[in-house]
């Protein structure tokens, strides 16, 4: 190896030499299988680092100081490291020394005298003498024989002290172990631990690393887990601990009961009465989503903003104004009953939160929990404990109808965006609310319609897809469409509820249909309906059949569709056209504006 | 963000490991006492539960937290001849609300654990942490006060090197060679390995403490 190795680095030094186009210049083979020479030079660096911070050190301290020195232990131990580092480093270059041969770069007037001597392989001349002399020594014996036999002896001499230095190293080991070299160690030091202590310390080895990995025989069963009272300080502000609920494990997606103490800079936004009252209903709340059914929703006032954190806290507080919230406890409560009965899913906080003013695509994630639903704005609320609800909800949605004649259409919208994205639910009585609210908007929107529009409203039975699609004319998607998916009645109701409900329209001059899709609720499961681009006066008044159509796009431009008949199947295509989120999104805009 | 870890179980010679790390690294040690709850998710948000660890950083302070989570480990033959584990940790900071925060999403308390010890960072071909802690459980939930240790007289020895996907070859080997000079007093294995004690550990420990110093090369 070595030869090939000089010659192919002699090589490469000159083509150093020649004024050759600059090129990577490649070591030999070998020599790159011998030296990592990346490692090496990080190593290399990190040894001159390690050395510089140690003289920064001795630096400091001298500074600090002047007659102070630094702790030598530590110092010591520093040394001896670096310099096994050292230690390793030449070691490591020395094997593969004879690929490289030295080539002065930087040669100037102080160099020059001096290049020689370093250049030279030759040895000093001290040292040259010293060799000699040794090697006389060494070889007194036996320079009359031929040279392997030499070499066999002097081979032999260095196994003989190779082995008494091994035993010597063996034999201070053991008195180190016997005798013991601190005196701090004392009865620890010993011989090797008997068998029964170490199968010990592997167990308790097995039980740590279990603990730490794993978490095992660090679990706390439900009943333990009872929040006491002293909180550590890192936890006071985090974690409530009123009524001592717990979050463990055991109810399925049950919310914590730790949520009501909000951190303090967002309480205090709101007020602290509301935010306890917000916190403790949603603590309360939530545990029995659907899981054990049992209403306890007592506590249901309306607090529309739950989480401190949320979105809407603070100035999202405006797009919910007092009068919507004129639904009375009690009637939140049941429908807020049913709800949790119906729906086995919670909508996350902060998606309702975020009705009011996040994108709409966020609004998809929402699962009616009726519960979450309470903390939007109250009519919304209303309207989603009524999406929740069964048909035998209808009365109630009337009368949740007649209860919203103030409200805005925005707010309207916000519940319809909402709903476009609980689009999801089966639940039949999404669509009951959602037409309610819409059929309460509705009637203002009479006022805000233009004439011919309003014409048109009056012939139709689906005031809801008018209302969007006349506002200032913009291109209104129907949110009711959303709620298509929500209409999740069972047939046999549809028409019961479709009668009802046509006649409360027609009282309530187009209040919304309330349960147009119901029959078909089922079917309109459809999400991202492109097409519903212009749907202007979408007035589908239909029964409930199932929506058979799906996915259709196209529907571009359907102005003034109307569908006067109670068909159904026009209904709800253009119902599942109108559910792509753009268009909510256009629409809440719009409502907003 | 990789991680490496290199997981270990010493034995009672603490204040020795403290020395010849002190020596190794050349910086001073650091406080740890870190709160660190792991949370999993709840069955229902997944096919499979998720698990994230909320380190609550109680040395500083004000308490710091951090959400960690550990992702998969390397698999494979390469896997297997490394003497290291190598895992994807995702670490960041957040505020005091994380714990809230998570429990919001749907995430419930699977365990809770307390490390209390100390560590060294210092870099030596890698950005190295080596942490000595004893692991401590609560009696009662949260209670960090009463914590006491899951096994008394062992600690856990942690040495992690964040690496890069391909870097990790250099970070293996210094991570490597860093532990030899720990061999004295303790073996390091994989996290899913057992260990055993080292035999010199008393008398190496001794060495280490004896008013002589450093350890010999």
């Amino acid at each position: 190896m070595d030869a090939a190795a000089a010659p192919g680095a002699a090589a490469g030094g000159q083509q150093q030499q020649q004024p050759a186009p600059p090129r990577a210049e490649r070591l030999n083979g070998e020599v790159q299988s011998q030296l990592n020479l990346e490692g090496m030079r990080a190593r290399a660096v990190g040894l001159y680092k390690a050395i510089s911070r140690i003289l920064e050190d001795f630096d400091a301290i001298a500074r600090v100081n002047p007659s102070g020195s630094p702790k030598w232990q530590d110092v010591l131990g520093q040394f001896s490291m670096v310099s096994m580092e050292l230690f390793n480093i030449v070691e490591d270059i020395k094997k593969v020394n004879k690929g490289f041969v030295v080539y002065p770069r930087n040669v100037n007037a102080e160099n020059a005298a001096i290049l020689p001597v370093m250049l030279s392989s030759k040895l000093l001349p001290e040292m040259e003498v010293e060799e000699t002399t040794k090697r006389e020594q060494l070889l007194s014996g036996i320079t009359n024989l031929p040279v392997p036999s030499q070499m066999e002896k002097l081979k032999a001499r260095i196994d003989m002290i190779a082995n008494a230095c091994e035993t010597a190293e063996r034999v201070i080991a053991e008195c180190r172990k016997t005798h013991g070299l601190g005196a701090r160690q004392g009865a620890n030091l010993g011989p090797m631990l008997d068998k029964a202590q170490a199968a010990k310390i592997q167990e308790q080895e097995s039980l740590l690393r279990a603990a730490v990995n794993y978490g095992e025989g660090l679990r706390v069963s439900g009943d333990q887990r009872q929040m006491h009272s002293s909180l550590p300080s890192h936890l006071m502000e985090v974690l409530a601990t009123g009524d001592g609920a717990h979050n463990f494990g055991d109810n399925s997606g049950a919310y914590p009961k730790n949520t009501p103490a909000f951190s303090p800079n967002n309480v205090n936004a709101q007020g602290n009465p509301m935010q306890a009252s917000g916190g403790q209903l949603l603590g309360r709340s939530a545990p029995s989503p659907g899981t054990a059914g049992t209403p306890n929703f007592e506590n249901v006032s309306t607090p529309p903003m739950p989480y401190a954190n949320s979105p809407r806290s603070g100035t999202n507080m405006m797009n919910t104004p007092s009068p919507q919230q004129h639904l009375t406890p009690q009637q939140q409560r049941q429908k807020l009953m049913q709800a949790s009965q119906q729906q086995q899913q919670q909508l996350r906080p902060s998606a309702a939160g975020m009705l009011a003013q996040s994108s709409v695509p966020q609004l998809q994630d929402l699962q009616g929990q009726a519960q979450q639903k309470v903390q939007v704005a109250g009519q919304q609320q209303m309207q989603y404990s009524q999406a929740q609800a069964l048909s035998q909800f209808q009365n109630r949605q009337m009368q949740a109808a007649r209860m919203q004649p103030g409200m805005s259409q925005s707010q309207l919208n916000q519940g319809n965006q909402l709903r476009s994205h609980l689009g999801q639910f089966t639940g039949a009585a999404n669509s009951a609310m959602f037409t309610a609210a819409q059929a309460s908007s509705n009637s203002q929107m009479m006022a805000n319609i233009p004439g011919t529009m309003q014409t048109m409203q009056s012939q139709s039975m689906m005031p809801q897809m008018q209302q969007f699609g006349l506002t200032g004319g913009h291109p209104q998607r129907s949110h009711q469409m959303m709620t298509d998916q929500m209409y999740g009645m069972g047939g046999a109701n549809t028409t019961s509820m479709m009668g009802m409900q046509m006649q409360q329209q027609q009282q309530q001059q187009q209040q919304g249909l309330y349960g147009n899709m119901q029959g078909g609720g089922q079917s309109l499961q459809q999400q991202g309906m492109v097409g519903l681009q212009n749907q202007q006066q979408n007035q589908m008044q239909g029964g409930g059949q199932s929506l058979q159509q799906q996915g259709m796009v196209g529907l571009q431009n359907q102005q003034q569709n109307q569908m006067q008949n109670q068909m159904q199947n026009q209904m709800q295509n253009q119902l599942q056209n109108q559910m792509p989120n753009p268009n909510f999104s256009q629409q809440r805009q719009q409502n907003q504006q | 963000l990789t991680f490496f870890f290199l997981w270990v179980c010493t034995m009672q010679h603490v204040e020795a490991l403290e020395v010849l790390l002190q020596g190794l690294s050349g910086v001073p040690k650091e406080r740890v006492r870190v709160h660190e709850l792991c949370l999993k998710s709840v069955p229902m948000l997944g096919a499979v539960p998720s698990e994230v660890r909320l380190l609550c950083d109680l040395a500083q302070p004000t308490p710091s937290w951090t959400i960690r989570h550990v992702g998969g480990a390397m698999r494979g033959a390469g896997a297997e001849q490394i003497s290291i584990l190598v895992r994807t940790i995702v670490e960041s900071k957040a505020s005091s609300n994380v714990l809230r925060y998570f429990y919001g999403i749907g995430y419930k308390l699977d365990h809770e654990i307390l490390k209390v010890g100390f560590a060294f960072r210092f870099q030596r071909g890698a950005q190295f942490t080596v942490t000595v802690t004893s692991a401590n459980k609560m009696p009662k939930l949260h209670a960090t006060d009463e914590a006491v240790q899951v096994t008394p007289g062992i600690q856990l020895v942690e040495i992690t090197a964040p690496a890069a996907a391909n870097n990790y070859n250099d970070v293996v080997s210094a991570v490597t060679s860093f532990c030899e000079y720990l061999a004295p007093l303790l073996h390091l294995s994989k996290p899913g390995n057992s260990t055993g004690i080292v035999p010199t550990a008393g008398a190496a420990a001794a060495s280490l403490m004896s008013s002589g110093g450093a350890k010999t090369l």
